[in-house]
């Protein structure tokens, strides 16, 4: 008997096969646009930091974050700055920041700590860094806000 | 705060129940082909029938309080409207089944009876869903489908009170509002808030959570102006169609698979997280009043559970089978030497319901006015809330939150 009816694509003989793009709204942005949002706000992220406001430089970043197909320079300039702020966040800041986040923030915030432990070695990313970002935003925003972060389709 | 009365009613999962009118009787699936019906004695529920005639598991069981007809809906693709007549050899009343013609290729998932019992709602993977009326000539059920623009299984419908608006929650993580009017059987409703010219198969509206996730349950608010629906990122959102405002709140646990509205400004939701939530609000917004289940009595010597009212937010992560792990990690112990507790106090909740609620629906009160709610689940558990038992604890919560 032959198994390897398995591994045929069924979606390939459906007419009506639902979309990986059909189960969330595209960016209304286009991708020339999103691109220069990244970079205006990984520009007005450096100075906030110089201040040492590493709040405001969170919710900057986290703001309105490029996702979905053809946005690959946005996506990785957006994670570097968010990884950026995180490094340079102090372990003690780190409940406070997580309190003071807007519930749309803390969402975002979470999908990227998911992003950055996909991706291990990339960048500046260090995953010890991340779980202690993930341990105290888990704190405060709870399982529902992990939930929230694996059901989102617009991935980061 | 009156305790909620619980019924240990099987010990496999309770996929679907549904009352009579008078609450003497209940109709359940226990994860079955089988309908038992359960009727009330003393201080336990006994079964005293079964309807047998789908072929795979039921999913879903209506029973209209008026006309006292059962409808219940199935995997095997149908659903049958269940009727007490005599049996002709016996003279006992005897539950006879009617087929319904759905012409649907998946498994029907969810049956909703509509307001004045002359319409049903089957819910199914098809893609579809079947608005059913009687057809008199045939003595059978016949369905129209509403298709457009449905992209993946329905889970869950809720009829709005003018009997002709229907509400459905899809895996294609939307929520809509369809018009269900059937030519010979609806008069024309009068203008809502949803629209004026109603043909069937209008879309009055078409709604999703900000984060996605399959949209589990919906519900109209009892005067059908507000459409209220529970998606799989743990958010419960609140439709105002004329606003346009859509209140979106964020849970600290796990999704919500079922809700129900108590009354204009209350809403009752449960799932995961194993107990019934209420929330409370109105068109300025939308906001959680607390915990149907006083997880917090002693139950247990373990400590206060952390739901989203308890001290500790981490909710459900700071349970036993956590504990259990974090201590295998940190201090080498292993589960076959790990103390003397028993197996079966390790894995308790500190809830009523010991596993994810899949249903829950209005017990006692008029609609609008509900005083009580019914809930079941995979624990095999039925469970008869007071909704009015939270009341204290959401005022203390916002005194803490002044103070």
């Amino acid at each position: 008997m032959n198994f390897n009816f398995r591994k045929i694509d069924v979606d390939a003989y459906d007419e009506d096969v639902l979309l990986e793009t059909e189960l969330y709204d595209p960016d209304p942005r286009g991708p020339q646009q999103v691109i220069e949002d990244a970079k205006a706000k990984a520009a007005s992220v450096r100075t906030s930091l110089a201040k040492g406001d590493n709040l405001g430089a969170l919710v900057t970043i986290l703001d309105n974050p490029p996702y979905g197909p053809n946005v690959e320079e946005a996506k990785n300039l957006t994670l570097q700055t968010v990884v950026t702020v995180l490094n340079s966040t102090k372990a003690t800041d780190i409940p406070n920041v997580v309190r003071s986040l807007p519930p749309e923030a803390q969402d975002t915030l979470m999908k990227y700590l998911y992003k950055g432990m996909s991706l291990p070695g990339w960048g500046d990313v260090s995953g010890s860094v991340l779980l202690g970002w993930h341990e105290k935003l888990t704190e405060v925003a709870g399982t529902g806000c992990i939930v929230r972060a694996m059901t989102d389709r617009r991935l980061l | 705060m009156v305790a909620p009365e619980v019924y240990n009613v099987s010990q496999s999962p309770i996929t679907s129940h549904a009352f009579n009118a008078d609450r003497t009787q209940v109709a359940v699936s226990l994860n079955t082909n089988e309908v038992q019906i359960l009727s009330r004695s003393g201080l336990d529920w006994t079964p005293t029938e079964t309807l047998s005639e789908h072929d795979k598991i039921v999913t879903s069981i209506d029973w209209a309080p008026n006309s006292n007809r059962i409808v219940t809906a199935s995997q095997d693709r149908n659903a049958y409207v269940w009727q007490q007549a005599s049996d002709p050899l016996t003279g006992r009343l005897v539950w006879k089944p009617t087929l319904v013609l759905l012409r649907i290729n998946r498994a029907a998932t969810f049956v909703r009876w509509s307001p004045f019992e002359d319409k049903f709602a089957v819910a199914s993977g098809a893609r579809a869903i079947a608005i059913c009326s009687f057809d008199p000539d045939n003595n059978w059920w016949v369905a129209k489908q509403l298709k457009k623009p449905i992209r993946s299984t329905v889970l869950s419908v809720d009829w709005h009170p003018n009997n002709v608006l229907l509400a459905a929650g899809s895996a294609d993580m939307k929520a809509r509002v369809f018009s269900a009017y059937i030519k010979d059987v609806d008069k024309r409703p009068p203008p809502s808030v949803w629209g004026e010219k109603l043909p069937f198969n209008t879309v009055c509206g078409e709604y999703s959570s900000p984060s996605g996730g399959w949209v589990h349950s919906v519900g109209f608010s009892p005067s059908g102006d507000v459409l209220a629906f529970a998606s799989h990122d743990s958010t419960i959102n609140v439709v105002y169609p004329g606003g346009p405002a859509v209140y979106t709140i964020r849970s600290n646990s796990l999704p919500y698979i079922s809700l129900t509205w108590t009354s204009e400004d209350a809403i009752v939701a449960a799932g995961h997280d194993c107990q019934p939530v209420l929330f409370s609000g109105g068109p300025s917004g939308w906001q959680a009043a607390g915990s149907l289940d006083d997880t917090t009595a002693p139950k247990s010597s373990v400590g206060a559970r952390g739901g989203f009212t308890g001290s500790s937010p981490v909710g459900r992560l700071n349970s036993a089978a956590f504990n259990t792990f974090r201590n295998a990690d940190s201090r080498g112990l292993g589960s076959s030497h790990g103390g003397g507790t028993p197996l079966a106090t390790d894995t308790e909740l500190f809830t009523v319901h010991q596993n994810t609620i899949t249903n829950i629906r209005p017990y006692d009160g008029a609609p609008g006015a509900v005083s009580r709610v019914s809930t079941s689940g995979v624990d095999g558990k039925l469970v008869i809330w007071s909704v009015n038992a939270v009341s204290g604890l959401g005022t203390k919560l916002k005194a803490l939150r002044v103070g």
